[in-house]
């Protein structure tokens, strides 16, 4: 017995010693970066950016209230709070209509013979093998003044003026659905793949309605992969940095950007580190949420 | 059921079956897999459409009807029980769908648990229920609704043996006690004999005989369906003399059986002959008409098998009651004599 304990426990150190280096590269690469960040938001800024190394709370006041130049004294500023409930409300929206979209495209993929699904996998994720940028950039060639709608509407006398597209609050939803709509299809795929149908027929055999199959079979067994997908598709729209940049034309900024021009012209890198620190606080409440949502699924299912 | 064909491309899954189910029975397709049985319930469940012919209900075809219009309700192969809802949601599910009001739809689960013999189960979620308790809810969740029949697709083949007998009696019970109509799919000959009304045999498709369990059993339509429900010997031979529904076989091996002749089928030429094991006798006297080696021996509790073979090659299979006053079975390698009682043997139709 004693010997069988010895092998474990020596198997546990050798298991443990084993995963050091993974365990090294995240600490190294993921929570010290953070922990820099965390650490810059309680400094002050130094005039050429940088920090100057000293506690401070200025950078989470200015989020909230703006001090006068001459008397040091707080006022209330919405302004930031403001492009935080904007990009809220982007990151939501985007998420619905990836939600409504995506739906019924993963559906459609898990409906068709297993050997086709396969072929739709592929093409859900030919996106991914071009960069994010280039791909916003073509969005960016789509719908701008001189792109390939606007010249299609005007040649065949449609309009006689383009239609603005581009820097516009819909070209940033549009440029995000069409980032992360992967996000939202393959996790809901991966659910509704492993659906047993017989169930939405056994609902259809005892007089539920298409809706009612949907919103009382389908839905609530697939409510793990939607919910992920719906993290998914939140998450980095919620901190979108590149698409807003591009096609709302800076003029409509979102947190992402915001962050971007703390680090660079505003030089406030603690400000920066702030949004920063309130953005992930956000996630994770959001992250929170989910969890407990599942954990309360399976206790019940 | 009127003529009804099913095709799948090329594939004839069912291929003019004419059927008529009576209110209030007990009814079975009975075949081989493949045999196009589950095609046959999906068709009246509304899963399927046929390629042509009428489906009627009470009189009125159901064939623009979709499934969740139809009076008629399925219990699956699997159960498909929905496994985010407790038991007491599954079985109200059907009438909750219908727009039933909630007190309305607790009592009717309250009697359903109480039928099926699940009291006091409604709240456990039913993926915490054993096979033979989810097997239960299916059929509770079916009946809820009370419809008009009641479809059961191979509801038993999940279940060990000792379940499945047990259930084979629930089933006759609940629908004595319900007065539903049940059209129960099996591939199993010994659930079909036992629970069934009526029992339709099917191959390639197509039925081949529609009769009590009895009338298959003991008069086979043709060689299929013979073979199919239960044991029994094929013997080849030739009319000597047919007389009425009477007629003389002359085996192969050179004895003479009086077989009964089913009618519309020639009265001469070369025909094969159907015994079930428990009609055939072993005789002590080796000078009987038909002589035979034995050539195994089976215990199997209630009987005993006697695999023997004929003197031309054929092999023969007795079913002897073991009986506690000393008639042991022959010793393998002997030769017996058999004899065929008048009146247990009958004439195929090929």
């Amino acid at each position: 017995m004693a010997e069988i304990k010895d092998m474990q426990r020596l198997d546990d150190a050798r298991r443990r010693f084993l995963t050091l280096p993974a365990v090294l590269f995240i600490l190294a690469f993921a929570a010290l970066p953070l922990l820099v960040v965390l650490a810059y938001s309680f400094m002050k800024p130094a005039t050429y950016g940088g920090v100057e190394w000293q506690f401070s709370t200025e950078a989470y006041v200015g989020f909230l209230f703006q001090k006068d130049i001459f008397d040091d004294s707080l006022t209330f500023s919405s302004e930031y709070l403001l492009i935080f409930a904007r990009t809220f409300l982007f990151g939501i929206a985007t998420t619905v209509i990836c939600l409504l979209i995506g739906f019924p495209t993963a559906y459609h993929m898990a409906t068709r013979p297993p050997q086709t699904r396969n072929w739709w996998v592929l093409l859900i994720t030919i996106p991914f093998w071009s960069n994010l940028l280039v791909r916003t950039i073509a969005v960016m060639f789509i719908i701008r003044d001189e792109g390939l709608i606007n010249t299609i509407l005007l040649s065949l006398g449609l309009v006689d003026q383009p239609v603005t597209m581009i820097f516009t609050d819909f070209a940033i939803l549009l440029g995000l659905f069409y980032s992360f709509l992967p996000f939202m299809i393959l996790p809901i795929y991966a659910s509704l793949e492993k659906l047993d149908f017989r169930l939405v027929e056994a609902s259809y055999d005892l007089y539920a309605s298409r809706f009612q199959v949907l919103t009382r079979i389908i839905i609530p067994l697939t409510w793990p992969g939607i919910a992920t997908g719906c993290l998914l598709v939140f998450i980095p729209s919620f901190g979108a940095y590149v698409t807003p940049l591009l096609l709302g034309g800076g003029r409509h900024l979102m947190i992402g950007d915001l962050i971007a021009l703390q680090f660079g012209s505003s030089r406030n890198w603690p400000l920066g580190s702030a949004f920063s620190m309130i953005l992930m606080a956000f996630v994770m409440l959001a992250l929170f949420f989910q969890i407990r949502k599942n954990a309360g699924g399976v206790s019940h299912g | 059921m009127l003529n009804v064909k099913k095709e799948f491309g090329h594939f004839q899954a069912v291929d003019h079956v004419t059927l008529n189910i009576e209110p209030n029975e007990f009814f079975t397709l009975l075949g081989p897999s493949g045999c196009g049985k589950t095609t046959l319930l999906r068709m009246m469940a509304g899963f399927e459409t046929p390629t042509s012919g009428e489906i009627l209900l009470d009189k009125r075809s159901i064939a623009g009807l979709l499934p969740n219009g139809r009076p008629i309700n399925t219990v699956f192969q699997n159960y498909a029980l929905f496994p985010h809802m407790t038991v007491a949601e599954n079985i109200g599910f059907g009438l909750k769908m219908l727009g039933r009001r909630r007190n309305e739809i607790v009592p009717v689960v309250e009697e359903m648990l109480r039928l099926v013999r699940l009291e006091g189960a409604g709240e456990r979620p039913v993926t915490k229920l054993s096979g033979g308790q989810q097997q239960r809810v299916a059929l509770a969740r079916a009946l809820a609704p009370r419809p008009k029949v009641l479809l059961l697709d191979e509801p038993l083949s999940a279940l060990d043996l000792k379940l499945r007998q047990s259930m084979q009696i629930e089933l006759k019970r609940l629908q004595a006690e319900t007065g539903i109509t049940f059209v129960f799919v099996t591939h199993d000959q010994e659930e079909a004999l036992t629970m069934s009304d009526r029992i339709a045999v099917m191959s390639k498709g197509r039925v081949l005989q529609v009769g009590s369990a009895r009338d298959i059993y003991e008069h086979p339509a043709d060689r299929f369906v013979a073979g199919f429900i239960g044991e029994t010997n094929f013997l080849e031979g030739t009319i000597v003399e047919a007389k009425g529904r009477v007629a003389r076989v002359r085996l192969k091996s050179g004895a003479d059986v009086a077989a009964a002749m089913p009618e519309g089928l020639p009265t001469s030429g070369d025909v094969t002959i159907v015994v079930r094991p428990e009609h055939l006798q072993i005789a002590a006297d080796k000078d009987a008409a038909l002589c035979a080696t034995v050539e195994t021996v089976v215990y199997f509790g209630t009987d005993t098998h006697v695999h023997l073979r004929l003197k031309d090659g054929s092999p023969v299979i007795v079913r002897q009651q073991n009986r506690r006053d000393g008639t042991a079975p022959p010793d393998v390698g002997t030769e017996v004599g058999l004899s065929i009682p008048d009146g247990v043997a009958q004439v195929l139709k090929d």
